[in-house]
């Protein structure tokens, strides 16, 4: 994935300001002071916003401007900064959300319910059954409980599991570790550490607060500051970068 | 052994229940007003009685596990109703239109109990289906059965052509479009004179099968049963598919959009839903059902007028849903009956009622908020299988 100069403006203000990027198989962290356009930049990859100007090219493909449903599809999903669920929903059903994107049934399939209809939704659940198994397998047994049963990490978990439950080629993480305790985020970072062991091609674009998490598992870091790029190098020269301790600490 | 033992409690359970709403269902129906508001409140308080005491959860497990057995008693209430109202003609009638209502419910059920998008414009499309089939029929003479399948169509077509607009606004906006969808329609059918203006249309044609019209009464098992009889059981059989095809599609792929749409549109989308084609699915397939419902109303009455799709109309059709339970397709069918029974028995009350109509309404949804029957997690059965191999 690459984005050409990529900008969006919000009334006066360039929350994104000419951002080029670009990801190939590998794990890079995004960082920046609040308000650094961090998350409209997810924002603008998934789709949710359409940006003012510049490209978005995944695979090869001129995505810019297609709705977050086709992203979806192509391969790129999400989580969100707020641990976001359908919270009426049980945990196997957030699950299956998330294959939804590779569901080959139409609506008249769903009320005919041949045969290939009830087996894809079998081997869906299978498939989401044993993603949980792999992150935390007491949630297996919970399977029908409504997700407000159960503990934020585990709510983190399940987010992460549904984005990538449909093998997506690009992993969006918005902060996966905010508003937990240290122990409870090593324990994600051990978890997002598996998603690359399993699936040796995904990438990943993870914006982190945290340098340890930083550091541990991100091959580049890309700084931004008042929606500009101002460095995109090693986790050990950014910490040297002048520009980037200037927008950190204050001049 | 104990398994056995437990199994068998289960299925006893859920024969108890299905025949006691049974029996609640059929005392509401042939007594007085008391009689029918104290089955009713009785029925309310063993609801809320179960919940208070955390026995829901444990029948509708029961219910999940023996699923035929319920729906056997159900069926066989259905099939022998008329003979137990000993053809009671205004009885029969009463049922026959919370058959027709409990159709519309389960369409806007689609849109309000799955989606969240309060469609405040129902009658509008029960009243296309019924005007398309009854104009069809009386103008251009062709068969009934062909006029009610125009009347699902034509209606389906304008929930779609009529969506497509109102989905560029959410929430409250989407509502008041629907709202004046709603005072469209029935202005339009007011100053159309083809369409029949206020005079309505009078003599739709009966069904008819092999030339046994509907409007004549049988004889069956040696009981002479009114002309209704045999559009009470047309109804329920039509009734049952809907049911069966809101059921299915609530278990399926697109009910998990729909509710994923109510939740949270952000992240729907991002889980790679199209919610234009969803939500347009909703309001085309909740149209269709009001539509097909309001042919089977116009064959049925013979006559129809602009004052049976108002705005009043799509005002009970809201209730229903929502006294019955959003989201849940039997809550749904029992909130439509209860509330046509309930109508029927203030009839004593003449000018005083839809003051009534509304206090009971209050009452029962200040007793419980969520409807008589709610949303329930969605089951698909037992989630391991150790024969099925995932697809990755």
């Amino acid at each position: 994935m690459q984005t050409e100069s990529l900008t969006i403006n919000f009334g006066g203000l360039k929350a994104v300001d000419e951002v080029d990027f670009a990801i190939a198989d590998e794990v890079v962290g995004l960082l920046g002071p609040n308000g650094s356009g961090k998350t409209t930049f997810l924002n603008l990859v998934s789709g949710i916003y359409r940006p003012t100007s510049g490209k978005i090219i995944f695979q090869q493909e001129d995505i810019t401007g297609s709705g977050a449903h086709v992203i979806r599809g192509k391969g790129i999903a999400r989580t969100f900064q707020t641990n976001r669920l359908c919270l009426n929903l049980s945990i196997i059903d957030n699950m299956l959300l998330g294959l939804y994107s590779k569901k080959k049934s139409t609506w008249w399939q769903a009320i005919l319910q041949p045969k290939q209809c009830r087996k894809e939704l079998r081997q869906n659940i299978e498939k989401c059954l044993q993603l949980l198994e792999h992150f935390n397998p007491d949630l297996v047994d919970k399977a029908y409980d409504p997700i407000t049963s159960i503990a934020l990490i585990d709510r983190r978990r399940i987010e992460i599991a549904r984005a990538i439950v449909g093998n997506p080629r690009l992993l969006l993480l918005d902060e996966p570790t905010a508003g937990l305790n240290s122990e409870e985020t090593t324990q994600i970072i051990n978890d997002i550490g598996k998603i690359r062991q399993g699936d040796q091609q995904i990438c990943m674009i993870i914006i982190e607060h945290d340098m340890n998490v930083i550091s541990s598992i991100c091959n580049r870091v890309v700084v931004l500051n008042a929606g500009k790029k101002i460095a995109d190098d090693t986790y050990q020269e950014i910490c040297k970068n002048e520009q980037v301790q200037t927008a950190y600490l204050g001049g | 052994m104990q398994r056995a033992a437990f199994a068998s409690k289960n299925s006893l359970v859920t024969l108890l229940v299905s025949v006691l709403a049974c029996v609640f269902l059929y005392f509401a129906l042939v007594g007085s007003l008391f009689v029918a508001l104290t089955v009713i409140g009785l029925g309310l308080a063993l609801i809320v009685f179960g919940e208070y005491m955390g026995k829901a959860e444990a029948i509708h497990t029961a219910f999940g596990e023996h699923r035929i057995l319920g729906i056997a008693v159900l069926i066989m209430f259905v099939l022998t109703l008329p003979f137990l109202l000993k053809g009671n003609n205004y009885l029969l009638h009463i049922v026959v239109m919370g058959g027709i209502y409990s159709v519309v419910a389960l369409g806007l059920n689609f849109q309000m109990g799955s989606t969240g998008m309060v469609n405040f414009a129902t009658a509008a499309f029960f009243g296309t289906g019924a005007y398309t089939s009854a104009l069809l029929v009386t103008k251009f003479s062709i068969s009934p059965w062909l006029g009610t399948v125009s009347g699902l169509a034509a209606a389906a077509f304008l929930g779609l052509l009529f969506g497509i607009p109102a989905l560029k606004t959410r929430g409250y906006y989407l509502s008041l479009v629907t709202m004046a969808l709603q005072v469209i329609f029935t202005l339009m059918i007011i100053n159309t004179s083809w369409l029949g203006g206020p005079n309505g249309v009078p003599g739709i044609p009966a069904y008819n099968i092999a030339g046994f019209s509907f409007k004549t009464s049988v004889v069956l098992f040696g009981m002479k049963l009114p002309y209704q009889a045999n559009y009470y059981y047309l109804v329920f059989a039509i009734l049952g598919l809907a049911v069966l095809v809101a059921g299915r599609l609530y278990n399926s792929h697109v009910g998990l959009a729909w509710n994923a749409i109510e939740q949270d549109e952000i992240v729907a989308v991002t889980q790679g839903i199209n919610q234009t084609k969803i939500k347009l699915l909703a309001f085309a397939l909740g149209a269709a059902f009001a539509g097909l419902a309001g042919a089977l109303y116009g064959h049925y009455t013979s006559f129809i007028g602009v004052e049976n799709f108002d705005f009043s109309i799509s005002l009970i059709f809201i209730c229903m849903v929502l006294l019955g339970g959003m989201d849940n397709v039997l809550g749904v069918v029992l909130g439509a009956m209860l509330l046509t029974i309930v109508d029927e028995k203030l009839r004593d009350f003449a000018d005083y009622r839809m003051l009534m109509y509304s206090l009971i309404l209050i009452i029962i949804l200040l007793a419980r908020s969520q409807g008589l029957l709610p949303k329930r997690i969605r089951k698909y059965g037992k989630l391991r299988d150790s024969k099925i191999e995932p697809n990755f």
